[in-house]
């Protein structure tokens, strides 16, 4: 272990800003790439915010290259609800996070690359990042027809997208991440990637959906270190550095001081589910024998801020249902948990079994 | 105008010695920045000539109307040839927020850039809807530069105690109680509810509905007395409560309640546990707990008893016996009671009942309980024992029959083969409806789960 710490200093030294760093000449050149050993989104995007900031970009700047289990990464301004069914994910074992950087919804398996460049913001160029991507795979193969798009995507045979990219611009300095798809499993993609519920009317960031492939379909014979060592040699041509590909632990708090803090924040609901800009869910309920029910929901900062039931007015009377509404304000936009236990309370209150049940059921299962 | 803001302070001390070495150009620039910063402030005070008014504007009155100065932050250029971008809204108007802090980040083309405010100070106005369209250069919000002045405010107003800086929301400082919202003082400020651990059954709390969570109003009453203060705060009592309350009152009008007692001696279980609990945990990945043998207990003594198990309806003059038995165990939460239920207890065994509560323990812990984890059921299962409790009178959980009530271990002194031994005596209460169950049923129910529970081999003979 306490290798590992003076390993991590001196790799850092020069580059920390933090008085315990000593500043020193950099000596591998004007890059670092490293490898990140967890397969945990929550502490690969820790990961990238803690390098964002403990780490001094303006000589240098940083390859980070990484890989999730499966999990679903919407960005900074989505909503969850809309990009992603979470029940199936929940079920599916598949987390959902938030990541930090703008764009849209991205599903990260053991099959899809990472890469995140760190620079300062003066040297902050995506196209070059992506070119150095393209020379990259052209290298270890040439017959494959990659292309950088004007949306700073890269398609493969011009329509098959097989990075997607996204960033972050802060006050002085800056990160541009991308995906590459080398094996990722494409079914389970589709599983995962529809609306929780219907009804959303949002002003959230939308994904753009588009056909995807992954490298291996159309190069067999390219392995996940074959490529991996393309990168990292095109990285150091283009960036003119002698880097070798360094292996971190970001769990490891000795060697990242405060990363876990990142970890728990990124892993919270109130960021994944709480940072949603405002929505509203407008729908009908089926209920028995043909009935419906309209409802509208007003969720704001991921906690219903407002719920209306119209139920025909023979089926119950409108006060209980307007009961069932004010039991709901107030609590997450979910199913589960507190909103289902108001709604239970309600219920054995005021008569289980019966159309009250059945409306709360069908008003609880219309939340995400 | 903000570089100008910001270079004010510094360039007015520059200024002032340069004025008094007669530099005119250096106080000319002084002069322009602070009548272009302070027009309206300054409309009165200053003369025609601008280097006298330079003279007339003394420091201390130019840093007074430098703290009230609203700016107006506009959209930064966008890098890479980015026109436009959405704007999502971080603060509030109303905000306060320190100097370099994130008041919105604006997203263009899969990048989202940060705008940090330019200096402390209270967000104004937002001159942008959330999610609306900016370019590089437009007005995005206006700040009224200070170091927060509201917040300084509001320290003297407290009587609330200065102690419970950190716990939440009670009204008593704040006139407004939290308006239309049904949440209420949330009850975390009552001393003895903890939050729901794993083992949430084992050791929780709670008789039905009790409105446990009342005692959180008279608590910063107290806090306030305790400091001399002779206030009193009110808070509206949320629709939920008022509706748990009249239905508890609806339900001791409507049932005849009363309560039998007796007392189990703990000493064979405590012990049957010590014997088996690791090799427990290790076949079945739990811990075994005192739950188990309580609701297998009872689910036992409703198969023997089935009025206890039965239901009156009142809007049919029905009695209703159900053959299967879900037991519900309250548990109590910061957010008020939940009353998860373990079903067809009538089927397990000790091991199976373990699982199914810890499964709804975790569930409970992580905010994954369903709706249809808390329906129905048909005898509820209390423990006040968590809380220390000795003795006490439970309240049926309606729409129920009957609720046994679980309270705390305590070693006694008890007469066993006519001499005095000191066992963890624990007293178990019965509180039931007595239209439908008589006497001798609900103390004949109480027996047998006494007998259960001190000698777990009753289950096995059926006795």
């Amino acid at each position: 272990m306490m290798s590992n710490v003076r390993r991590m200093v001196s790799l850092f030294k020069g580059v920390c800003r933090t008085r315990t760093c000593p500043v020193h000449t950099w000596t591998s050149g004007a890059g670092l790439v490293l490898q990140s050993r967890s397969t945990d989104v929550f502490q690969n995007l820790a990961l990238e915010d803690w390098i964002e900031a403990n780490v001094d970009l303006r000589q240098r700047g940083v390859l980070l290259l990484w890989r999730n289990r499966p999990a679903v990464v919407i960005g900074r301004h989505q909503n969850p609800w809309t990009e992603c069914d979470l029940q199936a994910a929940t079920k599916a074992g598949i987390h959902v996070a938030r990541r930090r950087s703008g764009g849209g919804t991205v599903f990260h398996d053991l099959g899809n690359l990472n890469l995140t460049f760190f620079t300062s913001k003066k040297n902050y160029d995506r196209r070059r990042n992506l070119k150095m991507i393209t020379d990259a795979l052209r290298r270890v193969r040439p017959e494959l027809d990659v292309q950088a798009t004007d949306r700073l995507d890269i398609v493969l045979n011009g329509h098959l997208k097989i990075s997607g990219t996204a960033s972050r611009l802060r006050r002085d300095s800056s990160y541009h991440h991308c995906t590459l798809l080398h094996s990722a499993d494409r079914s389970a993609l589709s599983a995962v990637l529809r609306p929780s519920t219907s009804g959303i009317h949002s002003n959230a960031t939308p994904s753009v959906p588009s056909p995807v492939a992954n490298l291996v379909d159309h190069a067999p014979t390219l392995q996940w270190e074959e490529l991996l060592e393309a990168l990292v040699d095109q990285y150091n041509e283009e960036f003119g550095c002698t880097s070798a590909l360094t292996s971190i632990d970001p769990s490891d708090e000795a060697s990242f001081p405060g990363i876990g803090l990142f970890v728990s924040e990124l892993s919270s609901w109130e960021w994944t589910f709480g940072k949603t800009p405002k929505f509203s869910v407008r729908t009908v309920l089926d209920l028995s024998e043909h009935r419906s029910a309209q409802l509208h929901l007003e969720v704001k900062n991921g906690l219903v801020a407002s719920c209306q039931v119209l139920v025909p007015p023979d089926w119950i009377p409108q006060s209980l249902a307007d009961q069932l509404s004010q039991v709901l304000v107030g609590e997450r936009f979910c199913r589960h948990g507190a909103a289902a236990a108001a709604v239970s309370t309600l219920l054995r209150l005021d008569g289980t079994g019966g159309r009250l049940e059945e409306l709360s059921k069908a008003v609880l299962r219309a939340m995400g | 105008m903000l570089s100008h803001s910001r270079c004010l302070t510094r360039n007015f001390g520059r200024s002032l010695s340069a004025i008094r070495q007669g530099n005119n150009v250096l106080a000319r620039r002084a002069t322009a920045a602070v009548s272009a910063s302070h027009a309206i402030i300054f409309n009165k005070n200053v003369k025609s000539d601008p280097r006298a008014s330079v003279f007339q504007i003394q420091y201390f009155r130019t840093s007074v109307a430098y703290r009230d100065e609203v700016v107006t932050v506009k959209t930064p250029a966008f890098a890479e040839s980015v026109t436009e971008g959405d704007v999502r809204w971080e603060k509030a108007v109303g905000d306060t927020v320190s100097e370099d802090e994130v008041v919105c980040e604006i997203e263009t083309d899969k990048t989202s850039v940060q705008v940090p405010s330019p200096a402390a100070g209270v967000i104004e106005e937002l001159l942008v809807p959330d999610g609306g369209k900016v370019e590089g250069g437009t007005p995005l919000f206006k700040l009224r530069k200070g170091a927060g002045a509201p917040k300084a405010a509001e320290a003297p107003k407290a009587e609330a105690p200065a102690a419970a800086a950190p716990p939440p929301p009670s009204a008593a400082p704040s006139p407004p109680p939290p308006p239309a919202s049904d949440v209420g003082p949330i009850p975390t400020t009552m001393p003895p509810v903890p939050p729901v651990p794993a083992h949430a059954m084992e050791s929780k709390p709670v008789s039905a509905i009790k409105p446990t969570p009342a005692p959180a109003a008279p608590v910063t009453p107290a806090e306030g007395v305790a400091k001399g203060a002779r206030t009193e705060s009110r808070v509206k009592m949320n629709r939920m409560r008022l509706r748990i309350a009249q239905r508890l009152k609806e339900a001791q009008n409507t049932c005849a309640m009363l309560t039998t007692f007796n007392e189990v001696d703990m000493s064979n279980i405590t012990e049957m546990r010590k014997t088996y609990k690791d090799a427990f945990l290790k076949k079945h990945n739990i811990k075994l707990g005192f739950m188990s043998a309580f609701v297998k207990a009872a689910a036992y003594a409703l198969a023997d008893q089935p009025a206890v198990n039965a239901v009156i309806d009142d809007t049919t003059k029905e009695i209703v016996y159900r053959d299967y038995v879900d037991i519900s165990v309250a548990v109590a939460t910061p957010k008020g009671l939940v009353v998860p239920v373990i079903r067809n207890v009538e089927g397990m065994n000790f091991a199976g009942i373990e699982k199914a509560i810890n499964l709804l323990g975790e569930k409970a812990r992580k905010n994954e309980l369903a709706v249809e984890d808390m329906d129905g059921g048909t005898f509820t299962i209390s423990n006040g024992g968590v809380f220390g409790s000795m003795f006490g009178t439970p309240i049926i959980n309606p729409p129920q029959s009957a609720i046994l009530g679980m309270h705390g271990i305590f070693d006694r002194p008890v007469a066993v083969g006519g001499k005095v031994e000191i066992r963890p005596m624990m007293y178990v209460a019965l509180t039931y409806d007595h239209r439908l169950i008589d006497g001798r049923e609900a103390v004949t129910f109480l027996r047998k789960i006494k007998a259960v529970v001190e000698d777990p081999r009753v289950l096995l003979l059926d006795m």
